[in-house]
C-alpha cells in the first residue's frame, strides 16, 4: 500500500491520496495506510496527526453504512483503537477519535433533543454547538412529553429519526431508548435515574412516539437503518469538518492571545519548531519588539527548528521536503527575523545560562495530559525546570485538540525512544564497539519529556488561558466520560 | 550590576547593526566614509546613528528611543568594562600591551571600546586608528572581519556585546615575528579545541613555555629577568589569548611562572637560570596537576560504591581518571555520559570508559531529565571554581546540578586547586566565552565529518543570531561537594583553599 502520489510519504501525500478518491468504498485501505504512515513515523507530530485522523474518519464515516449508534460507535472505536494501537504515542489520535464519538453521540442526542427544546424555546440548534449531558436531555425530555403529544408539523423529522431509533430497540445508550423500554436497564450506568423520575408517566413516550411514528410511516420505513444514516451523517460530517476547521485555525486563534502574554522589550525563550508558538510570537511580533531565544531542540527536532528559524526558501535545494511536509499550509511562513524580532539560536545546553535574562518562556507541546502536565521535545523539561529556578513563568500555548484525557501515571512509558543514530554516529558507534568486543554502549535519545504539571504556570489555549489545575475541566468539556476509555 | 539591566532591554531593538560595531568591515572605503560621516557627527550624534542605521539594514531602526538616552552611557559603561577588564588582564598576566593586544579577536568589536582611551573621536577615526596602531595583525583581523562581513552586517548579542567575539581562526601571518614556533602550534590547537580542558591547557601552556624559555637567549644590554618575562613571554601570551581566551588554569600557572622569573637572581648565569626555570615548571606542572590529580581520584574513588549509576556531563580528564580508578578497583558501577553539542566531547569520555570496560551509557543533554532518573551520584569537572563557590564550566553542567537537585543525587565536583579563582560571579552572562557561532551550524555528530545544515547561511538573515557560549555558573546550593588536592570540601570553602593554595 505504497503511496502513489509524488509526494513523499507524509500528510500531504496521506491527503492526497484520501483526495483522489480512487476506492471510495474501501476505507480499509486507507485506514491500513494511515496506520502504515503512523507505524513508520511518516506522520508525526500533532497537528499533521490530527489532520489525518479527522479527515480518515470523515471518509470512514461518510462511507460507513450504520443501523443504529451503537454500531457506528463501535466502528469508530474499532478504527480509533487501531489507528492508537499503531502509534500510542501520538495522542492526538486518540483525542481526534473521542471527539468525534463525542461529536456522533451529541449529534444523535442532538437530535431527539432537537425536537422537544425547539417547542420550547426554539434553540434546537444547539445540538451542534451545545454540549449538554445526556442527563439534562432526558429530564427536559420528560418535562417535555405532553407537549410533543400535540406535536406540529414543522417538528416532525426529528421525531422521526427519534422514533425509527426506538423501533430498533434499546440497544443504544440512550435516556431516550431507556424511557420507550423501561425494563431494559442494559444500558450504561445512567439508567437509573430516568425510570425514576419517569415512574409515573412511563407510557407517554411510547404512546407519543407511536402517534408520531404512524402519522410519518409513509414518510419513512419503520424498520429505517438507512433513515437514521441519512439522517445524522450530515450532522456529523458537519461537525468534523468543524473539528478540521478548528485544526486548521487553532494555532491563528491562539495567537490571537499573544499580545495578552508579550510585552515589549521582552527576552523570550522557546523551544524547538512549533508552529503555533511561531504564530503566537508572529502575532504579538506585528505589535511589540522583544528578543526571542530559540532553543535547537537537538537532536531530534534541531533540523525543523533552524529551518523555521531561517525560513523556508524554495529556491534553496538544502530546504527538503520533509520539514514542508510538516505543515502544508504554511510552507512559507514569515520567519521571527523577517518581523522585526531579534533572533537568537542557542544550543540546548546554554538553557541554563541564558534563563537569568529571560522574561517568559512559551513552550510548545506534543500532547498535554490531563493533570496539567505536557509532553514536548526532548529538552522541554530542562528548560520548564531552569525557569522555575530562575522564577521565570513558563507558557504552553498548546490548540485543545493537544488535550488528552490520559493521565500520566507512569510517565516513562508516555516518553518515546527515538533513534540512537542521531545521538552517535554508527561510525563512532563501531569504533566503541570495536575497542572491547562485547561490552557495549547504549545509547539513550528520548523524543519527549514529560513537563510535570508544578512547572507550568499557565495554558494558553484556543480557548483562552487556564492554569495547568483548571485542565481537567476543558478535558471533560471536550470528551465524553462514556469515550475516556476507548478500549473494550 | 546595571549592566546587564540596561543591555537587556536594549537588546531586542537595536540588534546586529548597532552603529558602533561595524567599523573596520571595509578598510577600503574607510576614507571616504569617515569623510562623510565626520561632518554630521560634529552636528549631532544622534543623527549619525540614523544614517549609520539606514545603511547596513532596516532593523536596526528600533535603535529609536533607547538609543538616544544611553548611547553616551554606553559608551562610558564599555570603555570602563574595557578598561577594568585590561586592568585585570594586565594583572593576571603583566602584559605591557603595546599595540598588539586586540589583534586577533575580530577587529569588529575592538573598535568601538578603543576610542575611549582615545577621547571623543568619531567613531570611524576610533576604528582607524585602532588598525592604525595594530599595525600587521590588525590588517589580518580587519580581513578576517570583512570575509564575515562582506555578505551580511556584524552579528552581535547585545546581552553579549561585552564579551570578546570569538576569534577568527589563528592568524599566524599577523602575529608577532616574536612568536614561537611551539606557541603558534598551541594557538592553533587551542583554537581548534584539540587541546581542550583547563588543565590540559594549563600543561600544554606551561610545556610551550618551556620550549621558549629554551630557546631564549636574553638579549644584550639587560637581563633574564627584566626581559623575559614582559618582553619576551607576552606576546607568546598575546598570541595565545588570541587563539582562545585564556583559562582560568592558564592565568594561575602564567602568574605563577612570571612571578617565579620575576625573583629570579639577577646574578645567576643565564643558562643557569633557565635550568631553573625549567625545572621550577616540570615540578610545577608535576604537583599542581599530577599529583593533584593523584590525590582527587583517590578521595573522589573512596565515594563510589557498587551499583552506583553516575552521571557526568561532557568530558573531564579528571572525571575520566576517577571512574577508570574505580574500575580497577573492581567496583560495579554504570556511568552515563552525557554530551552536548557542538563539542560533543562527552563521545570521547564514553569511547575511553567503554575500552577500559566500563558499562556507558551515552546520551545528549536533550534527555537529562531521563538520564538523571536513576542515578545515584553526579560527576563534574571544573574549568574553574569561582570564589563564591560556584562552579564555572562546560555550558550545560549547570543544568546538570538542578536535575541533580531536583532528584536528590549529590553532586560532586573534582577540581585541582589550580582552577580556583579568586573571581566572583553570579550569572553566565558577565563572565563568559564566546566560540564561533558557526560551530552550531554543523549538524555534525561526529567531530570529523562537518555535515551542512539549514543554517548554513544565518549570517544573510538580519535579526538572526547564533549564540555558541563556552561556559554556565552553576549555583552553589546545587553542588554538594568539591574534591581538591587538599581534600573535600562545600562549595563554600573555595575561598578558603584558594588562598592557601595561592600563599604557601
Amino acid at each position: 500500500m505504497g503511496p502513489k502520489s509524488t509526494a513523499p510519504p507524509g500528510l500531504t501525500s496521506f491527503l492526497n491520496i484520501l483526495n483522489k478518491n480512487e476506492n471510495k468504498h474501501d476505507t480499509n485501505a486507507y485506514i491500513e495506510l494511515f496506520i502504515s504512515l503512523l507505524s513508520r513515523r511518516q506522520i508525526r507530530n500533532s497537528r499533521s496527526v490530527a489532520i489525518a485522523t479527522a479527515e480518515l474518519l470523515l471518509r470512514v464515516i461518510s462511507v460507513y453504512k450504520w443501523q443504529d449508534l451503537n454500531q457506528l460507535i463501535a466502528h469508530i472505536k474499532e478504527v480509533g483503537n487501531r489507528l492508537m494501537a499503531a502509534q500510542p504515542r501520538e495522542m492526538a489520535v486518540g483525542n481526534i477519535v473521542r471527539r468525534v464519538l463525542g461529536l456522533i453521540r451529541e449529534e444523535y442526542e442532538g437530535d431527539s433533543k432537537a425536537g422537544n427544546i425547539s417547542v420550547y424555546s426554539d434553540s434546537g440548534l444547539d445540538s451542534i454547538t451545545g454540549r449538554k449531558r445526556g442527563e439534562s436531555t432526558s429530564v427536559l425530555f420528560s418535562n417535555l412529553q405532553p407537549v410533543l403529544d400535540g406535536g406540529e408539523a414543522g417538528l416532525l423529522k426529528p421525531q422521526v429519526t427519534r422514533t425509527t431509533f426506538a423501533h430498533q430497540g434499546g440497544q443504544f445508550t440512550s435516556m431516550f431508548s431507556l424511557l420507550s423500554h423501561p425494563g431494559s436497564p442494559e444500558q450504561n450506568g445512567t439508567s437509573t435515574p430516568p425510570p425514576t423520575s419517569h415512574s409515573s408517566v412511563p407510557p407517554t413516550p411510547t404512546q407519543s412516539i407511536t402517534t408520531t411514528a404512524t402519522t410519518i410511516t409513509t414518510e419513512k420505513s419503520p424498520p429505517g437503518p438507512p433513515g437514521p444514516t441519512r439522517d445524522m451523517k450530515p450532522g456529523i460530517i458537519e461537525g468534523l469538518q468543524e473539528i478540521l476547521d478548528e485544526l486548521l485555525t487553532v494555532d491563528d486563534q491562539i495567537a490571537s492571545y499573544s499580545l495578552d502574554h508579550i510585552h515589549s522589550n521582552e527576552i523570550i525563550l522557546t523551544h524547538g519548531s512549533s508552529l503555533t508558538v511561531q504564530k503566537f510570537l508572529l502575532k504579538a511580533a506585528s505589535k511589540r519588539t522583544f528578543t526571542v531565544i530559540v532553543a535547537e531542540g537537538f537532536p531530534n527536532d534541531h533540523e525543523a527548528t533552524h529551518a523555521r528559524v531561517m525560513g523556508f526558501d524554495p529556491t534553496n535545494p538544502i530546504d527538503d521536503d520533509d520539514i514542508l511536509d510538516e505543515v502544508p499550509q504554511e510552507q512559507f511562513q514569515k520567519t521571527l527575523a523577517q518581523a522585526g524580532i531579534s533572533v537568537i539560536l542557542i544550543p540546548d545546553a546554554a538553557v541554563y545560562a541564558i534563563m537569568s535574562r529571560v522574561n517568559k518562556v512559551i513552550l510548545g507541546t506534543h500532547a498535554v495530559l490531563a493533570n496539567g502536565g505536557l509532553l514536548a521535545v526532548a529538552g522541554a523539561r530542562t528548560i520548564a525546570k531552569a525557569a522555575r529556578d530562575h522564577s521565570t513563568p513558563v507558557v504552553v500555548v498548546s490548540g485543545v485538540y493537544k488535550l488528552s484525557p490520559m493521565y500520566p501515571y507512569d510517565w516513562e512509558a508516555l516518553v518515546e525512544i527515538g533513534d540512537p543514530g542521531k545521538v552517535v554516529s554508527w561510525e563512532a558507534l563501531g569504533e566503541i564497539g570495536e575497542g572491547v568486543g562485547e561490552k557495549v554502549v547504549s545509547v539513550l535519545n528520548p523524543i519527549f519529556d514529560y513537563v510535570p504539571a508544578e512547572l507550568v504556570d499557565l495554558y494558553v489555549t484556543n480557548l483562552g488561558g487556564h492554569a495547568p489545575s483548571f485542565l481537567y475541566r476543558v478535558v471533560g468539556d471536550h470528551y465524553r466520560h462514556e469515550d475516556i476509555n476507548l478500549g473494550v | 550590576m546595571s549592566t546587564p539591566s540596561t543591555a537587556a532591554p536594549a537588546g531586542p531593538t537595536q540588534k546586529p547593526v548597532t552603529p558602533k560595531a561595524p567599523k573596520p568591515q571595509k578598510p577600503k572605503e574607510d576614507k571616504p566614509q569617515k569623510g562623510k560621516e565626520d561632518k554630521p557627527q560634529k552636528g549631532k550624534e544622534e543623527k549619525v546613528q540614523r544614517k549609520d542605521d539606514a545603511g547596513p539594514q532596516a532593523g536596526a531602526l528600533a535603535t529609536g528611543g533607547e538609543a538616544k538616552l544611553t548611547p553616551k552611557q554606553l559608551k562610558e559603561l564599555k570603555k570602563a568594562d574595557k578598561q577594568a577588564r585590561r586592568a585585570a588582564d594586565k594583572a593576571t598576566a603583566g602584559v605591557a600591551p603595546g599595540g598588539k593586544p586586540e589583534v586577533g579577536a575580530g577587529g569588529d568589536k575592538r573598535g568601538k571600546p578603543q576610542q575611549g582611551p582615545k577621547g571623543p573621536s568619531t567613531e570611524k577615526k576610533g576604528g582607524k586608528a585602532d588598525k592604525a596602531v595594530k599595525g600587521s595583525g590588525a590588517t589580518v583581523a580587519a580581513h578576517a572581519g570583512q570575509a564575515v562581513t562582506q555578505r551580511a552586517p556584524k552579528k552581535e548579542i547585545p546581552l553579549f556585546r561585552h564579551l570578546e567575539s570569538p576569534g577568527q581562526g589563528v592568524n599566524l601571518a599577523g602575529s608577532h615575528k616574536d612568536v614561537h614556533p611551539a606557541i603558534l602550534a598551541l594557538g592553533l590547537q587551542m583554537a581548534s579545541y584539540d587541546i581542550c580542558g583547563s588543565s590540559a591547557r594549563c600543561v600544554a601552556t606551561l610545556l610551550a613555555f618551556k620550549r621558549v624559555i629554551e630557546d631564549y637567549t636574553t638579549p644584550a644590554h639587560t637581563t633574564l629577568t627584566r626581559n623575559l618575562s614582559s618582553h619576551h613571554l607576552s606576546p607568546q601570551i598575546e598570541h595565545l589569548r588570541s587563539a582562545r581566551p585564556m583559562s582560568v588554569s592558564m592565568r594561575n600557572a602564567i602568574r605563577w611562572l612570571k612571578l617565579e622569573i620575576s625573583t629570579i637572581n639577577i646574578d645567576i648565569p643565564e643558562h643557569t637560570a633557565k635550568k631553573l626555570l625549567l625545572d621550577k615548571i616540570d615540578s610545577y606542572i608535576r604537583e599542581k596537576i599530577t599529583i593533584a590529580d593523584h590525590a582527587i581520584v583517590a578521595t573522589a574513588v573512596e565515594k563510589i560504591v557498587d551499583g552506583d549509576v553516575i552521571v557526568t556531563f561532557a568530558k573531564s580528564n579528571i572525571v575520566q581518571m576517577v571512574l577508570a580508578e574505580a574500575h580497577r578497583k573492581k567496583i560495579k558501577f554504570r556511568v552515563v555520559v552525557v554530551d552536548s553539542r557542538p563539542l560533543m566531547e562527552g563521545a570521547q569520555l564514553c569511547q575511553a570508559l567503554s575500552e577500559f570496560g566500563i558499562d556507558c551509557t551515552y546520551t545528549l543533554i536533550h534527555a537529562l531529565s531521563y538520564a538523571i532518573r536513576d542515578a545515584t551520584k553526579v560527576y563534574l569537572g571544573a574549568h574553574a571554581m569561582l570564589s563564591n563557590g560556584r562552579l564555572y564550566s562546560r555550558v550545560g553542567t549547570a543544568a546538570v546540578a538542578m536535575y541533580a537537585k531536583e532528584f536528590e543525587v549529590p553532586v560532586i565536583v573534582c577540581c585541582e586547586s589550580i582552577k580556583f579563582t579568586d573571581r566572583v560571579g553570579l550569572d553566565s552572562i558577565v563572565t563568559n566565552e564566546l566560540a564561533l557561532p558557526d560551530d552550531l551550524t554543523n549538524l555534525s555528530i561526529t567531530r570529523y565529518h562537518p555535515i551542512v545544515g539549514k543554517l548554513s547561511k544565518w549570517r544573510d538573515i538580519p535579526n538572526l543570531n547564533i549564540l555558541n557560549i563556552m561556559y554556565d555558573v552553576t549555583p552553589a546550593e546545587n553542588i554538594t561537594l568539591v574534591i581538591t588536592e587538599y581534600g573535600s570540601l562545600p562549595p563554600s570553602s573555595v575561598p578558603v583553599v584558594h588562598r592557601l593554595s595561592t600563599n604557601q
